[in-house]
């Protein structure tokens, strides 16, 4: 039986490299490393994005919500030793969904399921829920770029 | 479909290329960047059902090379 790991919001800075204002995930539990990834994410209206998105009518701009399932993402990977604190890069997001508006005082809770992970290159997908409704989903291609540097062609000048 | 016509397919559909395969090599275009060319290995794998060494994955530099490289793995194109 594999061993679950948690996260809380120092563990996450080990293991992945971004900061506040541009680190959404508050809390990171039920990890499989290579496996899968749970995250945790309580939007307050003290986040520095509500005022602007919009002043009469507060909700999580969709960026946001598919950088919090992205950084779950991650940590389905990140979490495991050989990789800690490894940047990652976009290479692909696909079947991007919104079913729902978060508003503070919302809670959003995120599931992640890594596919593959082959030579630096992650393939993988995360849902998101408010209690129980979707709130969000989307399938992802990432890069760790440390890793795939490893496996590029020689070229020769 | 031949070995060489799977590979010549591989190549083509990996890089959304349509011109001659046979001349290709790594960087030659755009879409064979390092990225495309973990998508290529992992196409190659699944497509023969081999796994390519580290070294071998380093060196497959142009479609000429590769030809070499899948000889090894009793993959004849």
């Amino acid at each position: 039986m594999d061993t679950k790991l948690h996260f809380d919001i120092n563990g996450i800075k080990d293991c992945q490299r971004n900061r506040h204002p541009l680190l959404f995930v508050d809390r990171i539990f039920d990890v499989i490393p290579g496996k899968t990834a749970s995250g945790v994410k309580c939007f307050s209206y003290n986040e520095w994005f509500f005022p602007a998105h919009f002043d009469d009518e507060p909700n999580v701009p969709g960026f946001i919500q598919v950088e919090s399932l992205v950084q779950t993402f991650i940590m389905s990977f990140l979490s495991k030793e050989e990789l800690r604190g490894k940047k990652t890069n976009f290479l692909g997001i696909n079947n991007v969904k919104f079913k729902r508006k978060i508003v503070p005082g919302e809670t959003l809770t995120i599931h992640a399921t890594l596919e593959t992970f082959r030579r630096g290159i992650a393939i993988g997908s995360a849902v998101s829920f408010v209690g129980d409704e979707p709130a969000c989903s989307a399938d992802f291609v990432v890069a760790v770029p440390d890793v795939l540097d490893q496996f590029k062609p020689k070229v020769v000048a | 479909m031949s070995n060489f016509e799977k590979y010549q397919s591989i190549i083509k559909e990996s890089f959304s290329y349509a011109g001659d395969v046979e001349e290709l090599e790594y960087q030659a275009i755009a879409e064979w960047d390092s990225v495309g060319h973990m998508q290529l290995m992992a196409a190659l794998e699944d497509a023969f059902s081999i796994e390519l060494d580290v070294d071998d994955i380093i060196e497959f530099s142009s479609f000429k090379k590769g030809i070499t490289i899948l000889a090894k793995y009793n993959v004849v194109i």
